[in-house]
């Protein structure tokens, strides 16, 4: 696993400990944010799907090694009923459109300027990854850079369970 | 003063005493010594007092007023354990947006979210939600919970947007802090300057690898610099901000008046500072032991002086 901390590595004492992990079977909290194309979009918006958030931003390298596997999962989930959802953090549109654009990132990407999605999220570092069930509740938080098997592992039992 | 009127201003005091933890909560001296000796006394003279009249060596209507006295021993003791051996005091910082568990309390606190427009005006919210019990919205006014006052105090933050050279918008993260993420700070740390001290925080600009150190300045700490006279006196609060790199070179010092932006070390910074609260927790006297010791002193109390009153004239008479 890595993530970017910035400097002085994770701050682990999260108010409550334990970062998006401790996350599990609460409520999903929602806000609806610019979405680059045109438009809002917001987690609700997709309430009766399995959603994956994956916050991240452009100068973080380890979101950026981990955006090939997203996109792949996206491509191959999306029809199970999938939705991935990339929420860029604290940064202008025009940014992380050109980003997107550069990495062939073809899953919708939001831009959460106020970065309400990642602080309400507790993430302790950039990438952070919450999946969101069927019923609107988090099913798991993850703080740092997965692999395909790994993301595949995560969503697939989801999938299946109808 | 004779015996029973002594009595009587000492279960006043230690009633006062006790509810004073919850009007006036968080206060050090009731985990003091010397509030803990006073209402020791108090109840000492109060024990000894109803024993007494209970059995009839303290004049006519003693057991009235033992009982009297019962229900403020019984305030001053639900007192004496939430002041000397009830738990410190509880501070706790949220961020804005997220909910943080409160294990003293057996409850969540949910900060409300905060915007640049929110902590100018320093209404943001903070909801107290336990298991079986309703939410409560936690204002300055203290609210009893439990075994414990609640309340909010406004404490100094800013919430910050940072843009490079080119205008477009940065993400900011905190290292240091539990809210890696939150684009507002809350001051946790203080920084000392001669004899005084001042709300301090850190946040880091990670694209542009700057690490921002920001010291808050009330109005009233700025009109202390020395200034131009006849420039007029600030209203609004400012901040100094001292930037590095990530090895710890200094990169440039300014001061940034809120809501405005400042351009430093390559970077266009707004800081609009406010207040956001923070949630204080103290412990606090029983509720029914209070209530009902209160009701059972006040009661007993004016049932024995209505009597005294009424029976009166026949001592006089009985004097004949």
């Amino acid at each position: 696993m890595s993530g970017c901390y910035s400097g002085g590595g994770p701050a682990h004492s999260v108010d409550g400990g334990g970062g998006p992990a401790m996350l599990a079977g609460a409520p999903a909290v929602s806000y609806a944010i610019p979405r680059i194309g045109g438009g809002t979009d917001s987690v609700a918006a997709h309430h009766g799907s399995i959603v994956l958030m994956n916050f991240w931003a452009t100068w973080c390298p380890p979101c950026q090694e981990e955006m090939p596997a997203l996109e792949t999962l996206y491509r191959h989930d999306r029809a199970h009923g999938l939705v991935v959802l990339g929420i860029d953090q604290g940064e202008s549109a025009a940014k992380a459109a050109a980003f997107a654009k550069a990495h062939g990132v073809t899953f919708p990407i939001l831009v959460d300027a106020d970065q309400r999605y990642a602080t309400s999220y507790v993430s302790v570092g950039l990438p952070t990854t919450v999946v969101v069930g069927r019923d609107g509740h988090v099913v798991k938080g993850i703080d740092g850079a997965q692999t395909l098997a790994q993301f595949q592992a995560l969503v697939g039992p989801l999938l299946a369970a109808k | 003063m004779n015996a029973r009127a002594t009595a009587i201003a000492f279960a006043l005091l230690a009633i006062v005493l006790t509810v004073a933890q919850d009007v006036y909560p968080a206060r050090d001296w009731y985990h003091a010594w010397q509030y803990t000796a006073i209402l020791g006394v108090a109840l000492l003279v109060m024990a000894v007092h109803a024993w007494r009249a209970w059995r009839g060596l303290e004049g006519p209507h003693g057991k009235r007023i033992a009982l009297a006295l019962a229900g403020a021993v019984a305030v001053g003791v639900a007192g004496l354990l939430s002041g000397l051996i009830g738990p410190d005091n509880v501070t706790v910082f949220g961020t804005p947006g997220t909910v943080t568990p409160v294990p003293d309390l057996g409850a969540a606190a949910f900060f409300a979210p905060a915007d640049p427009g929110t902590l100018p005006r320093g209404d943001a919210t903070v909801t107290l939600r336990r298991r079986d019990a309703p939410a409560t919205e936690i204002g300055r006014r203290p609210t009893p919970v439990g075994l414990w006052v609640v309340f909010t105090q406004l404490r100094p933050a800013a919430y910050i947007e940072v843009r490079n050279e080119r205008g477009e918008r940065l993400t900011i993260t905190q290292p240091n802090n539990p809210s890696f993420l939150s684009p507002v700070i809350l001051f946790r740390q203080q920084q000392q300057i001669h004899d005084r001290a001042f709300p301090l925080d850190t946040f880091a600009v990670p694209a542009l690898g700057r690490i921002v150190h920001v010291l808050y300045f009330s109005p009233a700490d700025l009109a202390a610099l020395p200034h131009d006279p006849a420039t007029p006196l600030p209203t609004e609060p400012g901040a100094i901000l001292s930037v590095t790199d990530e090895a710890g070179a200094q990169q440039g010092i300014t001061l940034a008046p809120s809501g405005r932006e400042t351009d430093i070390a390559g970077m266009r910074v707004t800081l609009t500072l406010g207040t956001y609260p923070v949630l204080e927790a103290a412990s606090a006297p029983q509720p029914f032991v209070m209530l009902a010791g209160t009701v059972l002193f006040l009661i007993a109390g004016i049932w024995s002086a209505v009597l005294r009153l009424r029976c009166a004239p026949l001592r006089i008479k009985e004097e004949y």
